[in-house]
This record gives C-alpha cells, sequence and structure tokens, in this order.
C-alpha cells in the first residue's frame, strides 16, 4: 500500500464526472486499490452506480437531521467492491449555499476521521464549474493534490476546462495541488482527439486518456452499474480498465497555464472546424 | 438620477453619485475633478478602520417609535442592536415618550447558510408580530445572507397580508458600499417605500419635514418655525409611523446634513412634488440666512423670514464680531462627514479662522439631483481653498495632517478623533451636537467653545509630553496619501 492519493475530477456540467470517476474507481479497484468517493454535488448522485441507486444519505443531510455528534458508518456506505461512497449533498435548488456546504461536509468527514490509512485513492467528484470558494474546496487546505479535468472536444466543456485550470492556477501558487492531465469522455466530434491533444499541450499537461463513446455506458447506468460491474467482458469496460491504469501510472503533474479566449478560439478554428459553417446540416 | 421605488434594492452611493473615500489633494482641484468627471476614488493598501452601512441604515430605523427590526443573519451581525436600543431609549426618554421598537436577529447558524432560511425567516417574522404588535417590520439582510441570495423579498410578499403594518425588506450587506452613509439612502428607501402614502386629497399642511439625527434643538426650532406659521416634523428619532406616512404631503423637506437628507429629500420632490431645499445648511450667519430664506422661497414665507433675521442679527452680530476679534488669525484643521466639513469649514471662514486642511469621511460628487453638493459650490465661488483629503476616518491620516500643520486647532464631529488631537498637543473642538452651529445664537456658542478651548492650552500641552503615541518619525514624514492606491478605471 503506498501513499493516499487524492484526486479531484472536474469538468463542465453534465460532462460525465460522475459516470467516469465511478468506472475508473471500478478500474482500480479491480485493480486491487482501496477507494473513495465522495461526491461534492447537491444532486446527490456521484455514487448511484457504485451503490447501485441513490441509496445514500446525505452528510449535510445527517447533520441537520441528527446534528453533528455523528458516525461514520451514518454518512458512508460501502459500495461495489468494497468502496467507500459518500455523498456531500447540499440545499434545494435555488437557496441557501451549496459552496458553503461542501466546506462542511468536507470538514465533518475529516473530523470524523473517514480519511483511512487503508485507502490507495480517495475522489472528490465536484459539481460542475468551480463557481466559488466552496466548490474549491477539495482542493484546498492539503487535500486533493492531483486533478483531472474530464472534457469533450466540444467548445463549452474546452471553455469550462480552461475556467477551471484558472481555479487551479490559483491554488497552486500556495499549495501542492497539480493537474495530472485531461480525460476526453468523447462525444464524437470531428477531429476530437488532435483537438483534446492540441488543447491539453497548451495548457501544458496532457490528455491523460481518450475515452471513447458507447452506448452501453447509457444502458449500464439504466442498470444503476458501472460498466466493468454491467459488461465485464465488454470493449467499454476494458476502456476503464486503461484509463485506471493510466491513472495510476501518471507521473506527470503541472501548474496548468491556462490561456486567453482568443487563443482557445484558435485553437478550436484549427481543430474543430473540419468544414465550412455553411455546411452545416441536421 | 431617477429613484426606483419598485426595487428594494438601493444602489450604493459609489454607483449612484460617484462618492469616494480616498484623495489627497486641494479643494480645488476635488471639485474640479468631480465637475470635468475625472475623479477617481483611490483605495489605500494599509486601513486602519472601517465602518458597517448595515449599523448605520438599522440605526436610523430602529429610531422610530415602535416598530421591529428584524435582521436575518449570524447573532454577530445584530452586534449594532445593544447600542441602537439604548440610544432610542435615551432619546425617547430625553423627548418624553417612549419607543418600544425590538431589533430581533435571526442567529443564522451553519446549517440555516446551507440549505437556506427562509422558512424559519418567516415564523420569526410572525411571531414577533403577534408578541410585540410594531407599527411597521423591517426584514433586513445581512452579509452572510446577501452571500447566498436569501429571498427576503418573496418572504415580506408572502406574509404581506398575515401582518396588518407596513412590512418591507431591507437589503443592507455590510460589504455593498465602503460609504457608511449609503445606509442613509437603504433606510430612506426603506421608509419611503412601505410607510410613506401618497398625500391625501383636500389636506392642507403647514409642515415642514426636518431629517435630523437626534432632534437635541427641537423645542427651539418649533419655537422658531411658529413664527413663521410651519411646523417641523423631525424624522426619524421618535418618530411615528403614522407621522412619516404623511411626510408627502409637506409643504417642503429640509435637513440638518446634506449627506443624511439628501435620498429623502429628493424622492419626496420627485415622487411627490415636495420641494427639498437645497442651500448650505444652517451653520453659522451665512448658511442659517441663506437657509431660512430659501424655506420662505419655496413655502412662500418670504416677509416673515426676513423680519425674523433682521431681529435676530441685531440681537446676535454685535456679539458674535466681538468674538471673532479674538479668534482672528488662528489654524484649523478639521475631520467630519462630508455633510460637514465643508459647511464647518465655511463657518470657520466666516469667524476669521483659517481652514489648512479638511479630512472628509468620504465625498459624494455629485448629490441625487446631478449638483455639486451647495457646501462646496459655496466655497468655490468664495474663493476658499485649503488642503484637503478624503479619509474614511483613518487615524493615521489624520495625525500626519495633524503633526505637519500643527494647527491651533482640532475640530471632529465623531468620538476618539478629537482625543488623538488631544495626545497630540492639539486643542480640539467635538462638534457631537448637529445643532452646535445651527443659527444665531449657536453660532456664537460655538464661537466661544472655540475660545475656551484655545484660550489655555495647558492641559493639551501636558498630556502631549506625558503620552507616546504609536507613529513613527517615519510615518510624520511621508506624505498623508502614502497608503492610497489609484484605483482602475
Amino acid at each position: 500500500m503506498g501513499e493516499l492519493r487524492q484526486i479531484a475530477i472536474y469538468g463542465k456540467g453534465g460532462i460525465g464526472k460522475s459516470t467516469t470517476t465511478q468506472n475508473l474507481t471500478a478500474g482500480l479497484v479491480e485493480h486491487g486499490k482501496k477507494v473513495m468517493v465522495v461526491g461534492c454535488d447537491p444532486k446527490a448522485d456521484s455514487t448511484r452506480l457504485l451503490l447501485g441507486g441513490l441509496a445514500q444519505k446525505t452528510v449535510l443531510d445527517t447533520i441537520r437531521e441528527e446534528g453533528e455528534d455523528i458516525s461514520l458508518d451514518r454518512i458512508m456506505k460501502e459500495g461495489f467492491g468494497g468502496t467507500k461512497c459518500v455523498e456531500s449533498g447540499g440545499p434545494e435548488p435555488g437557496v441557501g449555499c451549496a459552496g458553503r456546504g461542501i466546506i462542511t461536509s468536507i470538514n465533518m468527514l475529516e473530523n470524523l476521521g473517514a480519511y483511512t490509512d487503508d485507502l490507495d485513492y480517495v475522489f472528490y467528484d465536484v459539481l460542475g464549474d468551480v463557481v466559488c470558494g466552496g466548490f474549491a474546496m477539495p482542493i484546498r487546505e492539503g487535500k486533493a493534490k492531483e486533478i483531472y479535468i474530464v472534457a469533450s472536444g466540444e467548445m463549452m466543456a474546452l471553455y469550462a476546462a480552461n475556467n477551471i485550470s484558472k481555479g487551479i492556477q490559483r491554488y497552486a501558487r500556495t499549495g501542492g495541488v497539480r493537474l495530472g492531465g485531461i480525460i476526453c469522455n468523447s462525444r464524437n466530434v470531428d477531429r476530437e482527439l488532435d483537438l483534446l491533444r492540441a488543447f491539453s499541450k497548451e495548457l501544458g499537461t496532457k490528455l491523460l486518456y481518450f475515452v471513447p463513446r458507447d452506448n452501453v455506458v447509457q444502458h449500464a447506468e439504466i442498470n444503476k452499474k458501472t460498466v466493468i460491474e454491467y459488461k465485464p467482458e465488454s470493449n467499454q469496460a476494458q476502456e476503464y480498465r486503461n484509463l485506471a491504469q493510466a491513472v495510476i501510472e501518471n507521473k506527470d503533474f503541472v501548474i496548468p497555464t491556462p490561456m486567453t479566449q482568443e487563443r482557445l478560439e484558435e485553437i478550436l478554428m484549427e481543430y474543430g472546424m473540419m468544414e465550412l459553417s455553411d455546411d452545416y446540416k441536421i | 438620477m431617477a429613484i426606483n421605488l419598485n426595487n428594494s434594492n438601493v444602489a450604493t452611493r459609489e454607483n449612484r453619485i460617484g462618492s469616494i473615500t480616498g484623495y489627497l489633494g486641494s479643494l480645488h482641484d476635488l471639485a474640479s475633478q468631480s465637475e470635468c468627471g475625472t475623479l477617481k476614488g483611490c483605495s489605500r493598501c494599509f486601513s486602519q478602520s472601517s465602518t458597517c452601512l448595515s449599523s448605520c441604515a438599522l440605526g436610523q430605523l430602529s429610531a422610530i417609535r415602535d416598530v421591529a427590526i428584524i435582521h436575518h443573519g449570524p447573532a454577530g451581525c445584530s452586534v449594532a442592536a445593544a447600542g441602537s436600543y439604548y440610544l432610542d431609549k435615551v432619546m425617547a426618554k430625553k423627548r418624553g415618550v417612549t419607543n418600544d421598537t425590538v431589533y430581533v436577529g435571526t442567529d443564522m447558524n451553519e446549517n440555516d447558510t446551507i440549505f437556506g432560511s427562509t422558512e424559519q425567516l418567516k415564523k420569526i417574522v410572525l411571531e414577533v408580530n403577534k408578541r410585540y404588535s410594531p407599527k411597521a417590520i423591517f426584514v433586513t439582510s445581512s452579509c452572510a445572507t446577501g452571500i447566498i441570495g436569501e429571498d427576503i423579498d418573496s418572504v415580506v410578499d408572502e406574509i404581506k397580508d398575515q401582518v396588518n403594518v407596513p412590512i418591507v425588506a431591507v437589503h443592507c450587506e455590510g460589504f455593498k458600499s465602503r460609504i457608511w452613509a449609503t445606509g442613509f439612502d437603504v433606510s430612506d428607501h426603506a421608509v419611503l417605500q412601505s410607510i410613506v402614502k401618497p398625500p391625501r386629497e383636500g389636506i392642507k399642511s403647514n409642515k415642514i419635514n426636518f431629517k435630523n439625527f437626534y432632534e437635541s434643538a427641537r423645542p427651539e426650532i418649533i419655537e422658531m418655525f411658529k413664527n413663521f406659521d410651519l411646523e417641523p416634523t423631525f424624522l426619524y428619532c421618535n418618530s411615528t409611523v403614522e407621522e412619516l406616512s404623511h411626510i408627502s404631503e409637506a409643504l417642503a423637506t429640509t435637513c440638518i446634513c446634506g449627506t443624511l437628507g439628501n435620498y429623502l429629500g429628493n424622492a419626496l420632490e420627485e415622487k411627490y412634488g415636495v420641494p427639498y431645499v437645497r442651500s448650505i445648511n444652517q451653520c453659522g450667519i451665512v448658511g442659517f440666512e441663506t437657509w431660512l430664506r430659501e424655506i420662505g422661497k419655496v413655502t412662500g414665507r418670504s416677509e416673515k423670514i426676513e423680519k425674523y433675521i433682521k431681529e435676530q442679527r441685531e440681537i446676535y452680530l454685535p456679539k458674535i464680531e466681538e468674538v471673532k476679534k479674538e479668534l482672528k488669525g488662528l489654524k484649523a484643521v478639521i475631520g467630519m462627514g462630508p455633510g460637514y466639513t465643508f459647511e464647518v469649514s465655511r463657518v470657520l471662514n466666516e469667524l476669521g479662522i483659517e481652514v489648512v486642511w479638511a479630512l472628509a469621511w468620504h465625498y459624494d460628487k455629485k448629490y441625487e439631483n446631478g449638483d455639486v453638493p451647495p457646501s462646496m459650490k459655496y466655497l468655490l465661488e468664495n474663493d476658499i481653498d485649503f488642503g484637503t483629503s478624503i479619509s474614511d476616518q483613518q487615524n493615521y491620516e489624520v495625525m500626519n495632517v495633524l503633526n505637519k500643520y500643527q494647527p491651533d486647532l482640532y475640530l471632529s464631529r465623531h468620538p476618539g478623533s478629537t482625543v488623538w488631537a488631544i495626545k497630540n498637543g492639539t486643542p480640539a473642538v467635538y462638534v457631537a451636537d448637529e445643532y452646535m452651529i445651527f443659527g444665531y445664537k449657536h453660532t456664537l456658542d460655538f464661537a466661544n467653545s472655540i475660545l475656551d478651548s484655545i484660550r489655555n492650552r495647558s492641559f493639551e500641552k501636558n498630556l502631549a509630553k506625558r503620552t507616546k503615541l504609536p507613529y513613527t518619525d517615519w510615518w510624520y514624514k511621508q506624505s498623508v496619501g502614502e497608503f492610497l492606491v489609484q484605483e482602475k478605471v
């Protein structure tokens, strides 16, 4: 057992952070790793595939209903392959402060001793963009040191990834947080691989892995399972195992160099426009 | 700028009227930069003090009799409640009335911050209404509720029908303005939105709205106005909700301090056509007479007012002239809010005292109607100029000025400020009461107070000898504006 690696997964809303994180986790479990997944999203759906449904009571709901004197097993459930699953939770849409919620729940996990010595990996699956200080909590104060950004070849996914890199750069100056790479969750857009490689290079990092698009992911989700559990023999299951291997072997951790909006658009022009825009067909 | 009473949020002074808290230069430069639009406030890379606009806003509102302030925030945000409560009781007692205003904090905790707590807020408002039967309810925000976007407007809308008194949301997050006086505007806005009604038909009023702080000169002003068949309504200290509901019927609005009265005066004029008296204020002889004549003009009472002026002049002018002989040539530094700094400078000039430096705690580039503040205009038109800095009660800047200029006298309206001057060996006059220089009689008293302060300076000298101030020689050699940083445009 090596040193605990704490990893935060960021990326545009809907890009597939939770799906990727959980499938990656399943891959790591197959490698014999002990993993904890902390969902940092008020929707509390970051551990659904590992737990076989939304079976988790969130940290914040528990604190609210039972006070702060709670035991760890009230908020932590065991999922696929012995993974430890926690959901931070948060307020109803449109009220309160989800960012403050993440700060409170991560502090609570620490106080309750959730970070045990037998863990190899902790994943923080963080909602959408780093919109405020609360969503940067997992990369502050010496928690997650490694970050992966999930992106695709779509403009807004890259825009969000660049923006998130600004947040990483800020905390990298004072803390040890580093960007470990970009994970492409493919949308099958034109020259996606080239675009993601060029984008990653411009950010000063690398494209860690290119996860192809496959409908089996959707089927597995409907069945509340990771692909590795649902169809262990499928190609896509192997892709996630490869992603896990890439994470295990990764040693390139950098302070990202976010680009200007103009530069980002230049890269998109270069790689993202196979044909003239007036050829667009539905 | 149009005043929008349909929105519960008031823009800050910085946004609305270009107010600033950092500047170093001269009065003429400040004025000309204001007029040509080049004035940009400076921030400080080192700041010694700061105040919160919420205590200003809620202090004003809680002084209204028998209302409820419900401050939605963590307990610490309601820290000003104790002071307000004490002051309100004392002021009511002084006047011989009772003030049963309650000031309630909602004591938000961590969970309330994360999940929002508008449901609890509703319960608290209804309970306060049931328990205390206030005449009006102000539901106010704090920094925490402002950041998480607690929808206090909806809470107010939803329970409006369950409370049968005026109720309004007051947005007074402390962080939104560096200028404390934005709180005055916030309180005016709340009163205008919730309490003030349109004028009743057929009512012929002889009332004049008089916005002031603590109405200390109330009896004598009532007496004076009787000469002109006018009746002042003093706002907001000890005001009743009933009184406030009819201020739209008054003949005019006036105030003791432009910073304090600007928003209400302009709003009443804009919305209800109540003329706002925009003259220099009542301090000193020129100020008092200009103000009275302006009132005469807008209320059609010029003849009575001229008669009064003539009588009073005969009584007081010879006495004032007598004291002036002894004040001539004195040098003064003053540090006050802008509503007073440029008025008191004018009075000092009138008394033959040279103002060598004036510090204003902030500066309003213009007032709500778009004009340069009248006090400033007067000084410029009369070619009076002096070193000027805008400094939000940064004591180290005051001390630097006092050390450089070694004036005969320091005048301030803020507790504590004058004590530092005295420790520096500078006689000081604490212009605490807003009516301390009001009209002929108080101008004479004020001149005598100055005379008393400078006649025997041994106290200041001896205290200075035995006091070690915390500032180094290095600091005294620096420019007053050493820590000012030009704000990015």
